[in-house]
């Protein structure tokens, strides 16, 4: 069974391999949501022994996977088979107008199956140097998806984005290097750097470790987007083409948050308790949140818009995973909601700002009525981001209320519910004109079966985790949350 | 064994002196190659008994840093066509007088950090040092290029820290680490070469299309 791991990896390989043979456009991007298929496939199939094969490793002990990785990987094949499904709904004018040639499609295509490599990588390396090389290696394949179109302002995009990220991933490595050298001399079985001999090793320099979780938090932070160091990601996401913007919100930077709770495991259980990580934790949720909401007041490019959604969702998750086990649980939980909330909400963006001709939300007006299918997916995405009941993130949202009055964490329960309503209400402010107000019929036809079935499929699952969490899910999701807090 | 040591940790100090104060890109590609190549010997020098592994991992940095980095930032400087840092955010002079006071804090800091006796403090000193001239060379310089060699200093300084704290890495990863620091200068050097294309220069500090 645990030759499955193996095979994740080995499929997008040989996805990227095929393409170099594939002489037609759209048989590409088949072939890609064929590859992301044939994983979510391999996870079902895999792991359906639920939980009794969990957790389990191979290669070694090298791949390993547990309940939070599994959690991570389920998010991660959502949002990859929705980008995928979405993606020749996104080109198909411009492969038809030749905007995009055949080669550019090959390289989309495969650097999209690489992405999906390089994070599985990340999800199931046990080895927590293995883990960074995976995360560095994001960086390097997503750079190139931002500037697919090789236009002045994706360039800019893509070059910000590569030297702030390879920058900061490079202080995560020093984290990884103190971690190491936080280790007894002799600890016998440590040595490979393993999660699943470093959660349970003793004898830690404790200021040595706590440093690393430091250089860790930052530097990861700068991938995952936290404020104040998030500055690549509004321009990454605005100048990525709408399936990458997704996808990179959707999933990348969960992985790098990902890295962060792994580490903050180890400290946590070397410490014997989560003060320390959950003060970090807390401050940095909330300076996103806090930062996010200044600039969403401001914004009029509606994918930047939702680029500053993004840190403000990868704020509160953060936060959440300050707040002891229910806090984790709702941050698990808001991991998913906030992945699928994303993923519909940058393919309606990136949908309306093609028809509308321009992503300034001051252009895109009556959506609801210009283009029916994208206004409908904007505007309940957007009701969504921002904790509308009865979509699934008011159910996080309010977990982690529950969660920070439980702790009695007030100062941070007022900075999250003000920086919050402040969102709330700058976004309907930009959502009201942009689905409701007055503007022109679009001419041509804007539906077509991939694009209803991303719609539908996302906003079916946003309202079915809102109305009902199934038992099995809630247990799995805590014991994801056990691993995230590293204490029994 | 001790004299060579002294000679390598010598130049060490002195590349990092001379990329913050010199102003031909050319020159500075040479000196972060030359960088790279001592940081390969000094675990080769340093290490007692040395293992096949070691010695492999260190020749591929040696060849990495020394030839085809250096090899692949001439080529797009070829491209772009610029030749000196002009007019750097921070002066050459205000450069070299902070890595003086950098090299003094980093071996005061570095004495006191707890790595055990064993460890040879001059060489995490050293390492700091290296990596806050990479990150000095990050924030002051203009060119597309020169943040590049500051990433790959900085690069430099984390691999001369991990030879000295983390003996124990596997070698699985350094290779990995090599290979990804690969791409990324592979990829920055595309990077260059597309920036000039569009915009007909590399100054960082004029690609300002993207803002709030």
């Amino acid at each position: 069974m645990s030759g499955v791991l193996i095979i994740f990896l080995l499929i997008p390989l040989m996805g990227i391999a095929a393409l170099f043979f594939v002489q037609w456009d759209r048989v590409m991007f088949m072939l890609s949501l064929g590859a992301v298929l044939l994983d979510a496939l391999c996870l079902l199939v895999g792991i359906s022994g639920l939980p009794t094969c969990l957790p389990m490793q191979t290669a070694g002990g090298w791949l390993y996977i547990d309940h939070l990785s599994a959690w991570h990987l389920l998010v991660m094949l959502l949002v990859f088979m929705a980008g995928s499904l979405f993606a020749p709904v996104y080109f198909r004018d411009d492969l038809d107008s030749g905007r995009l040639s055949l080669t550019a499609a090959r390289r989309y295509n495969q650097l999209w199956l690489g992405s999906l490599w390089t994070m599985t990588l990340t999800l199931l390396a046990n080895n927590i140097g293995l883990m960074w090389v995976g995360m560095e290696a994001t960086t390097l394949v997503t750079a190139f998806l931002v500037s697919i179109y090789p236009k002045p302002a994706a360039i800019e995009a893509m070059w910000k984005y590569l030297i702030i990220c390879s920058v900061g991933i490079a202080f995560a490595f020093i984290g990884i290097l103190l971690v190491a050298a936080s280790l007894p001399a002799t600890g016998e079985g440590s040595q490979q750097l393993f999660w699943t001999q470093l959660s349970i090793a003793g004898g830690y320099n404790l200021l040595l470790l706590k440093a690393a979780f430091i250089f860790s938090l930052v530097g990861f932070g700068t991938k995952a987007g936290l404020a104040p160091m998030h500055t690549w990601l509004p321009d990454a996401h605005s100048q990525a083409p709408g399936p990458v913007s997704a996808m990179f919100s959707g999933f990348m930077l969960n992985a790098a948050l990902y890295c962060i709770m792994r580490h903050g495991a180890i400290v946590n259980h070397a410490l014997g308790s989560d003060q320390f990580t959950s003060h970090l934790y807390i401050i940095f949720g909330l300076v996103s949140i806090v930062v996010s909401a200044s600039f969403i007041i401001s914004q009029h490019d509606i994918k930047r818009l939702l680029a500053y959604h993004s840190v403000e969702h990868l704020g509160i998750i953060t936060l959440g995973l300050g707040l002891g086990p229910v806090g984790c649980f709702a941050a698990l939980l808001h991991t998913l909601n906030h992945s699928l909330c994303k993923s519909l909400s940058f393919f309606a963006a990136g949908r309306l700002g093609q028809l509308y001709g321009s992503y300034t939300m001051g252009r895109i007006r009556g959506a609801l009525h210009g283009a029916p299918l994208w206004g409908i997916a904007l505007a309940c995405s957007l009701l969504a981001l921002i904790g509308v009941a009865p979509f699934s993130i008011f159910i996080s949202e309010y977990l982690l209320v529950k969660a920070a009055i439980d702790r009695q964490a007030m100062v941070a329960l007022v900075v999250f519910l003000l920086g919050s309503g402040v969102v709330f209400v700058a976004a309907l402010e930009h959502l009201i004109p942009m689905a409701w107000g007055a503007g022109e019929d679009l001419p041509g036809k804007h539906c077509s079966l991939p694009a209803v079935a991303v719609v539908v499929g996302l906003l079916g699952l946003l309202l079915f985790f809102g109305l009902y969490l199934p038992a099995p899910i809630q247990v799995f999701l805590t014991r994801a949350a056990a691993l995230t807090g590293g204490l029994p | 064994m001790l004299t060579l040591m002294s000679l390598l940790l010598f130049l060490l100090v002195l590349t990092n002196l001379t990329l913050l104060g010199s102003s031909r890109l050319a020159f500075c590609i040479r000196t972060v190659a030359l960088q790279g190549v001592v940081l390969g010997l000094i675990p080769l020098v340093g290490l007692q008994p040395l293992s096949l592994q070691h010695g492999l991992l260190s020749l591929t940095a040696i060849v990495l840093k020394g030839g085809v980095f250096p090899w692949l930032l001439l080529r797009s400087l070829q491209v772009a066509r610029v030749k000196r840092e002009v007019e750097p955010f921070i002066g050459f002079n205000v450069s070299l007088s902070i890595g003086f006071f950098a090299l003094i804090s980093s071996v005061v800091f570095a004495s006191k950090l707890p790595f055990g006796d064993n460890k040879d403090s001059l060489i995490i000193a050293l390492a700091l040092f290296t990596m806050i001239t990479g990150l000095l060379l990050l924030i002051s310089r203009r060119k597309a290029l020169s943040m590049v060699l500051g990433y790959l200093v900085l690069e430099n300084g984390i691999y001369g820290l991990g030879a000295v704290v983390a003996d124990h890495i596997p070698m699985v990863v350094e290779f990995g680490v090599l290979l990804d620091v690969w791409v990324a200068v592979f990829g920055m050097g595309i990077a260059i070469y597309q920036i000039n294309r569009e915009f007909d220069h590399t100054d960082v500090d004029r690609l300002t299309e993207l803002r709030g």
